[in-house]
C-alpha cells in the first residue's frame, strides 16, 4: 500500500477536526490530520455551549461524552454536560453561559459561599482586575447569586527589557520551577482570604492537570483561569494537549501546508494535494473530512450548497459532490448549522464515525 | 517558497507564530516573529529605521511559517531584514567565516590532522573565544578528507546497476568535510535500493550564508550549484540530499535567491522539483515495491528516539525516516516531538547566543533523557551535535541505522 495512503484525511485542526480525527483513530483507522495553524484555539478557551442546540439531537450525548473522555486522556479534562447551564466569568467582567468548560475555568462559577479574589498582574495590560471584579460584583448582586469579589494586584518578575505578557508568563510556568514558586508566593496572601482566585490565563501552554492542580493545592483554594487577548494561553494549552494525545494514538500530522486541490473522480475524492515546497505532496485516502472552518470552505468551490443527512456536501440540486467526503464543524455554518463548539464536536464525532463505517446520523435542524 | 507582498497583509496578529517560536518560548526578551516579521516590515518598507539587534536571534527554523494559519512568510521577512544589521567588527569577521563553511572546510581539510588537533587545544579555543566570539563550551566537529565528486568508490556491478535510476547525491558541507563516511554510506544505501548514485559537483548550499546575514554570498552559491547540476537534471537524474538543511535550501531557496536572473531561476525551479530527501526517495521506492527489506537479524533489540529537524518539517514530506526505521526488525523507535534543538547550524557556536541555544534545546534534552534511548536518530548534523552536547546520548544519522540493518543487523 502507498505510504501516504490513509483511511481518513481530516482537514483542519480546530475542535471539530481534532474530535473527528480522534473518533476515527479510536476505531482503529489510520488518520492524517492536515492543517495550517491551530484553529481558533489561540483566540479562546474552547468552552462548549449546548443551549443553542436541541438537547435531543441524535448522537449529541454520545459525541459530548467522547469529547469529555478525549480531554480527560489529554490531561485537560472538561467538566459539565449536556443539559447543564453554568456561568463562567470573562475578562470583560461578564458571565458566559456554558455547558462544558475545561477544568481550569470551571471554578469561576458564582455560588452563595464564594469569596472571590480577582487577581491582576502589575503591568499586564490585557487583564484589569478592578474592572473585572467591579462588573462581576454588579452582575452577581443584580442576579442575587451571593458571591463577593475583591480586586488584587500582584507583581511578578519579568525578563529585563520586557513588559509583562501572558505568553512570557505561560512559557515560564511551563519551563521554570522558580517562576511557579514565585507565582505561588505572590498569590498566597490573597488566597488566604478567598476561596476562589480568578487570574488571567498564564498557567502554561503545555501544562496538564497535575501542573495546575499543584498550584491549587499549594494555595488551598480554587483557581479559575480566564483567556485574555491572543494568544490565549488556556486555548493553546488545550490544543497542545490534544495534539500530543492524537500523536500518541497514531494520528499522522501534516502541519503548515494548505490543501490546494481535491482530486475528485467518479464521485469520489481520491486524494488531496498539499502545497508543499518543490512539488505538491499527494495524500490519498478512503475518506476525506473537511473541518476547515467557515472562512476556508472554498475547496469545495461554489458547487457546495450545504450538506445532506450524512454530512456529505451537496450541490444546489441536492446531489452529493463526492460520496466519501464529509463536512464537519464551522464550515457547516455556511449552510445554516448553529451551535458553536457543541456543533463542532457533534459533527466532528459523527464524521469520524461515519468514516469508520459506524452508523450515526446527523439530523440538521 | 510562498512569497508575494500580499502575504504581509495576511497577518491577523493572532500570535500563533509567537507561540510556536522556540526562541520566544525559551527567551522571553526576544520580540518574536510577529513583531520582527510582519509588524516591523511595514516600517522597514516605509524606510523607517528599526532596531535590528534581535533579527540575529531568529533561528531560521520556519516554525512560525508552519504555525501561521494565513500563509504569511514570517521567517522570510526576518531573513531578508537580517542583512541590514550592522555587526561589531569581531562578530562581522566571525560571521564572514560562518557564512562560508565550504571555504572553511577546504582550508581545514588540507591537513585535517593538524586542524583537528589545533581546534581541540584549550588555548586555541580560548583565543577563538576572545578574538572570534566563538564559545569555548563547544568542540568543533572533526574534519576529514573530503568526499570526492563523481562516482562512488565502491562501484556497483554492472548487473546491479542495470536498469537502476540515476541519482545525484548532493552532500553539503558537513558530509563533504566532516562526515564523508556518512556520504559513502548514503551512496551504498542508494545502491542497496536500486539506484545508481554519483556525487554532485557541488558547493555550499547557502543556508549558513543566509543565516549569517549574507544573501549575496548565498546567491553565488546557489548559482554555482544550479549551473553544476542542471545538466544531470535535464538528463533525467534526481538530486538526493541527506542533510535536511541542504534539502530545504535546494527545494525552497534557490529560485528565490536567483529571482533577478530569470533563466537561472527557471533552472533553479527545475532543480527544486527534482530534489528529494533520501528518505523521501526510499519511501517512493517502497510504494513502487522496490524498497530493499533484506534486513539482517539484529543481535539485540535497539531502542531509538527520533528527533525531526526543523528543516525536515519545513519540507512538508511527513516523517519518512520514522516510518522507514520502524520496519527494521528489532528496532523500537519513539518520535520525541520536543521542538527545536536550538543549534541552528552556526548559531549555537556564537558566544553571545550560546545560552539561548541551550535554553531552546532544554525541552528536547529533557525528552531525550526521559526516553533513555540507546541512540537519538536525526538527519541534521548540527542537531546531532547539540543533542550529544546537551545530553551525552549518542546521536546518529538514520542512514547509518538502515545501512547497518542491511549489513549486520540494526545497531546504533
Amino acid at each position: 500500500m502507498e505510504s501516504n495512503h490513509f483511511d481518513v484525511i481530516v482537514a483542519g485542526a480546530g475542535i471539530s477536526g481534532i474530535t473527528s480525527a480522534a473518533a476515527a483513530a479510536s476505531r482503529g483507522l489510520r488518520v492524517a490530520l492536515v492543517s495550517t495553524g491551530p484553529g481558533t484555539f489561540v483566540l479562546g478557551a474552547g468552552c462548549v455551549e449546548v443551549q443553542e442546540m436541541d438537547r435531543g439531537t441524535p448522537s449529541l450525548e454520545e459525541a459530548i461524552n467522547f469529547f469529555r473522555n478525549l480531554t480527560d486522556l489529554a490531561g485537560c479534562g472538561f467538566l459539565g454536560g449536556i443539559g447543564e447551564t453554568h456561568y463562567i466569568p470573562t475578562i470583560l467582567g461578564s458571565f458566559q453561559t456554558v455547558s462544558l468548560a475545561p477544568f481550569y475555568m470551571w471554578n469561576g462559577e458564582p455560588s452563595e459561599s464564594s469569596q472571590v479574589a480577582v487577581v491582576g498582574i502589575k503591568g499586564l495590560s490585557s487583564f484589569d482586575c478592578n474592572f473585572v471584579a467591579e462588573r462581576l460584583a454588579y452582575y452577581t448582586t443584580k442576579l442575587g447569586w451571593g458571591s463577593t469579589y475583591v480586586a488584587r494586584d500582584i507583581e511578578l518578575s519579568t525578563e529585563s527589557g520586557t513588559v509583562p505578557g501572558t505568553l512570557q508568563f505561560g512559557n515560564r510556568y511551563d519551563r521554570d520551577l522558580h517562576f511557579r514558586e514565585e507565582l505561588r508566593d505572590a498569590l498566597k496572601p490573597i488566597a488566604a482570604k478567598a476561596n476562589v482566585v480568578i487570574l488571567p490565563g498564564i498557567l502554561g501552554l503545555r501544562s496538564g492537570q497535575s501542573e495546575i492542580e499543584w498550584l491549587q493545592k499549594e494555595l488551598g483554594c480554587l483557581l479559575c483561569e480566564l483567556p485574555t487577548l491572543p494568544p490565549s494561553i488556556p486555548g493553546m494549552r488545550l490544543f497542545n494537549r490534544l495534539e500530543a494525545r492524537l500523536r500518541k494514538v497514531g494520528v499522522e500530522f501534516f502541519t503548515g501546508f494548505p490543501i490546494r486541490q481535491l482530486q475528485i473522480e467518479d464521485g469520489r475524492c481520491k486524494a488531496v494535494l498539499l502545497e508543499t515546497p518543490a512539488r505538491p505532496l499527494r495524500l490519498s485516502s478512503e475518506t476525506l473530512i473537511l473541518a476547515t472552518g467557515p472562512f476556508s470552505g472554498k475547496l469545495l468551490g461554489a458547487y457546495s450548497a450545504g450538506v445532506n443527512r450524512d454530512l456529505h456536501p451537496v450541490n444546489a440540486a441536492g446531489e452529493v459532490l463526492a460520496n466519501n467526503v464529509f463536512a464537519a464543524g464551522a464550515i457547516l455554518r455556511n449552510s445554516g448549522a448553529r451551535g458553536g463548539n457543541a456543533m463542532a464536536i457533534l459533527t466532528g464525532y459523527i464524521s469520524g464515525m461515519l468514516a469508520a463505517g459506524v452508523g450515526v446520523q446527523y439530523a440538521q435542524r | 517558497m510562498r512569497k508575494d507582498d500580499v502575504s504581509l497583509d495576511n497577518c491577523l496578529k493572532c500570535s500563533d507564530c509567537n507561540t510556536a517560536c522556540p526562541v520566544v518560548t525559551a527567551h522571553p526578551a526576544y520580540p518574536g516573529p510577529k513583531r520582527l516579521g510582519p509588524e516591523l516590515e511595514r516600517m522597514r518598507r516605509e524606510g523607517i529605521e528599526c532596531d535590528t539587534d534581535w533579527l540575529e536571534y531568529c533561528l531560521g527554523c520556519h516554525r512560525c511559517d508552519l504555525a501561521c494559519p494565513n500563509e504569511v512568510n514570517v521567517s522570510e521577512l526576518i531573513a531578508r531584514a537580517k542583512a541590514s544589521h550592522k555587526k561589531t567588527p569581531i562578530r562581522a569577521l566571525r560571521d564572514w567565516w560562518f557564512a562560508r563553511p565550504g571555504l572553511l572546510g577546504k582550508l581545514l581539510t588540507i591537513a585535517p590532522g593538524i586542524s583537528n588537533f589545533s581546534l581541540r587545544l584549550k588555548p586555541v579555543r580560548a583565543l577563538m573565544s576572545v578574538f572570534m566570539k566563538i564559545t569555548p563550551e563547544r568542540t568543533f566537529p572533526a574534519y576529514h578528507k573530503p568526499l570526492p565528486a563523481g562516482l562512488p568508490t565502491t562501484p556497483q556491478s554492472s548487473a546491479e546497476a542495470n536498469g537502476s535510476a540515476r541519482v545525484v547525491f548532493f552532500p553539503g558541507c558537513f558530509i563533504q568535510y566532516n562526515q564523508p563516511e556518512l556520504g559513502c554510506h548514503a551512496l551504498q544505501l542508494l545502491q542497496f535500493n536500486g539506484f545508481q548514485p554519483e556525487v554532485a559537483n557541488s558547493v555550499c548550499c547557502g543556508v549558513p550564508s543566509l543565516a549569517n546575514g549574507n544573501p549575496e554570498e548565498a546567491r553565488k552559491r546557489a548559482a554555482a550549484n544550479v549551473n553544476n547540476m542542471i545538466d544531470a537534471v535535464n538528463a533525467g537524474a534526481r538530486i538526493v540530499t541527506a542533510c535536511s538543511s541542504c534539502g530545504h535550501m535546494l527545494k525552497t531557496g534557490f529560485a528565490d535567491l536567483l529571482e533577478g536572473d530569470s533563466a537561472l531561476a527557471k533552472k533553479a525551479e527545475k532543480i527544486a522539483a527534482n530534489t528529494y530527501d533520501i528518505a523521501e526517495l526510499l519511501v517512493l521506492q517502497q510504494d513502487a515495491g522496490k524498497f530493499n527489506t533484506q534486513f539482517q537479524p539484529a543481535a539485540a533489540p535497539l531502542k531509538l528516539a527520533y528527533h525531526a529537524p526543523c528543516h525536515q518539517k519545513s519540507q512538508g514530506i511527513g516523517r519518512p525516516w520514522y516510518h522507514l526505521l520502524r520496519q527494521i526488525p528489532g528496532v523500537e523507535i519513539e518520535d520525541l516531538n520536543a521542538g527545536c534543538c536550538g543549534m541552528s547550524g552556526t548559531f549555537g557556536f556564537k558566544e553571545e547566543k550560546y545560552p539561548v541555544s541551550m535554553e531552546v534545546g532544554s525541552e528536547l534534552f529533557a525528552a531525550v533523557r526521559a526516553s533513555a534511548p540507546q541512540a537519538v536518530v536525526t538527519e541534521c548534523a548540527t542537531c546531532q551535535m547539540q543533542i550529544v552536547h546537551g545530553t551525552g546520548v549518542k546521536a546518529v544519522h538514520p542512514v547509518n541505522i538502515l545501512l547497518n540493518a542491511y549489513k549486520a543487523g540494526a545497531r546504533p
